[in-house]
């Protein structure tokens, strides 16, 4: 049976599937899935799996893993240096392996965070409510709830693609900064009712840190003073940003006291804080490559006409037409 | 650069003794919809579970998931099968469709559990938060939060609190934030316990641990940090392993819409009782049945005049209480 061994798990390799686990928000659990999904899903594409296919997350780097059996493997995401069996894997490209090889993934000097390692057939790790992704704050998905350690190994299962190399077209490749620029969409509070009309042009027109202390369940950015429109929660606390407990959506940029943090996939489903813009899910992939010190986000404010419009064009790029 | 566009979709006055209705956006892929006003009113959760529960049989295509909050239902739907207009125009519908908020009557279910009060596991959680997190904190002194939450309440000694705790039913509102925890309020208004949540946050929290934050009552489904002051330990409410029967078909013991009964048990009964539900001796006491809103709120006056007299002693003794 086609396997893969880990040789050295990293800071946080991941089991993960796109779109994660849906329809259980209201149990509370987040969707999990890739912080990047379109690095993810450009390495599923790369090796012919369909869409739902589980991969690897890596964090950072410093990775290295061993295949028995043959497969087809893509590497995407953040620069780093990628070898197998000590010669170079480019990048956005997939190459037919022989079983024995060794893949190592060095550490990403930036820019970008994440890399993520398709294999064709996807990884056969058992489904739970529907997904294989990883959700570390449950504990559960992926290899026992947990992020890879060396002597792990897990099955892969069945191929369907031709097991041909191809690479995803250099036009179609996104672009990784240190000073991201992040489409979102107002709301659900924001001014006049929360938040005033100023701290929205604040929120949408400074560039805000990516603070050291961000993971999977949220980027924290930097802590700020803002107007506020209301004096103070009133029934739900003693500060503004308190507001009576509500489900988020994933994306949410909610304000902790004074602190904004970017919800990840592996957030809280739900709490008592002002959440005072969302970011567009076609632009939700840039979270997963924030570096947590230097790089900066900026928001930009979007309709929801050119979220969608923004989504549509990530679809077209993330097609069969774009590989060569 | 876009035009500035309001978080506000739509708005509905209320009407028919149904709560006013707000739609605001929560990003292109969900619509918040809120209901009435910032209130802690728990008739506005009685709504919103019985608009949740239809719109559960009234599922078009492209709705992907609902999830409650206290007065607030999170609708998750996908823009490219289901237009936004759509989905408002759907809910409208479903609205229309409901009854009044006096004639709803929701499935609920009376759950029955032990609790043990200032149990060891919780003091531990206290005492390693004196030691690791804040040695000054006035929430932890004596390493309980036990004397912190009678104090702030005005109650006469800690038997006081206990029988506040044991007298009333407590309303599941919803579930969130960690897998399957629950937020509760007590059904009885004469039984409300208030209290400021920990600052900063603890890093620890038994499995089962009894907590209150603000009006809010929650029960720890694993180990895990935590925020509201403990008061003591009931019995597991999440198993993914199933090792009890109540588990099997959902690790989730808990729904929104179940009320919850505690009795009292001594430390050294409590922890047996883990060790049946763990072996599948243990069997929880859950009765089926409906919550009959109507007749809630015409019970609820009667009781008006106590609540209100021990909300103004709880409101005189927090004066004179610091906050964490």
């Amino acid at each position: 049976m086609r396997a893969v061994e880990i040789l050295e798990g990293g800071i946080q390799t991941t089991v993960q599937d796109y779109p994660g686990r849906r329809g259980l928000l209201a149990q509370g659990f987040f969707p999990a899935g890739p912080m990047d999904h379109f690095a993810f899903r450009a390495a599923n594409l790369l090796v012919g799996n369909d869409a739902s296919a589980a991969g690897l997350e890596v964090t950072l780097g410093n990775v290295a893993l061993r295949l028995r059996g043959d497969a087809t493997v893509a590497v995407c995401g953040a620069e780093a240096p990628v070898t197998v069996d000590g010669e170079e894997l480019p990048l956005w490209e997939s190459r037919r392996l022989e079983g024995g090889s060794e893949l190592h993934i060095g550490v990403s000097p930036g820019p970008g965070f994440r890399l993520y390692v398709a294999f064709s057939g996807g990884i056969d790790v058992p489904p739970l409510f529907g997904s294989r992704a990883t959700y570390t704050m449950g504990a559960l998905g992926g290899l026992e709830g947990r992020a890879l350690v060396q002597g792990d190994r897990f099955g892969l299962l069945p191929e369907s693609g031709d097991g041909a190399g191809r690479r995803l077209k250099p036009s179609a490749r996104p672009v990784y900064e240190r000073e991201w620029e992040v489409r979102a969409m107002r709301g659900p509070q924001a001014a006049p009712d929360y938040l005033t009309e100023a701290d929205m042009q604040t929120f949408f027109g400074r560039p805000w840190p990516v603070d050291r202390n961000s993971n999977r369940t949220g980027i924290r950015l930097e802590s700020h003073k803002f107007e506020w429109a209301r004096r103070s929660g009133g029934i739900a606390g003693g500060h503004p940003s308190n507001i009576l407990d509500n489900s988020y959506p994933v994306g949410a940029v909610n304000v902790n006291g004074d602190l904004p943090v970017i919800l990840g996939p592996d957030g809280p489903t739900a709490g008592g804080f002002v959440v005072a813009a969302t970011v567009a899910h076609a632009d939700f992939w840039k979270i997963g490559q924030f570096r947590p010190v230097g790089d900066t986000v900026r928001f930009r404010e979007v309709t929801i006409e050119e979220a969608i419009g923004l989504e549509t064009a990530v679809n077209e790029i993330l097609s069969p037409a774009n590989l060569e | 650069m876009s035009a500035t566009v309001s978080a506000v979709i739509a708005q509905r006055p209320a009407q028919g003794g149904k709560p006013s209705i707000t739609y605001r956006y929560a990003g292109d892929r969900a619509v918040l919809v809120e209901y009435g006003e910032m209130e802690f009113d728990l008739t506005l959760n009685f709504f919103v579970l019985a608009v949740d529960d239809a719109l559960r049989e009234d599922r078009p295509d492209g709705l992907i998931e609902t999830a409650p909050g206290f007065r607030s239902i999170l609708v998750s739907y996908d823009p490219f099968e289901l237009e936004l207009d759509a989905l408002v125009e759907h809910l409208h519908g479903v609205h229309d469709d409901l009854q009044a908020e006096t004639e709803i009557e929701i499935p609920s279910r009376l759950v029955h559990l032990p609790l043990a009060f200032d149990d060891s596991q919780t003091r531990g959680a206290v005492e390693r938060y004196l030691n690791s997190i804040r040695k000054d904190a006035p929430n932890a002194e004596g390493g309980t939060n036990v004397d912190y939450v009678v104090r702030y309440n005005g109650f006469a000694d800690r038997e006081e609190l206990y029988d506040a705790v044991l007298a009333t039913e407590q309303w599941s509102a919803f579930i969130g934030f960690f897998p399957g925890l629950p937020f509760m309020f007590p059904l009885d208004p004469r039984e409300t316990v208030f209290v400021p949540k920990y600052n900063p946050t603890r890093t620890w929290t038994p499995e089962g641990a009894l907590g209150i934050g603000g009006p809010c009552f929650a029960i720890y489904p694993v180990e895990s940090a935590g925020g509201y002051q403990l008061v003591g330990r009931t019995l597991p409410i999440y198993d993914l392993r199933g090792r009890n029967a109540a588990f099997r078909e959902n690790p989730l013991l808990l729904r929104a819409g179940d009320r919850v009964r505690f009795h009292r048990v001594d430390e050294d009964e409590l922890l047996g009782l883990f060790k049946d539900v763990h072996a599948n001796r243990y069997r929880y006491r859950i009765e089926e049945g409906t919550f009959d809103v109507g007749a809630y709120l015409e019970w609820l006056p009667s009781v008006a005049d106590e609540a209100e007299e021990r909300g103004r002693r709880r409101e005189a003794a927090a004066a004179e209480t610091p906050v964490p």
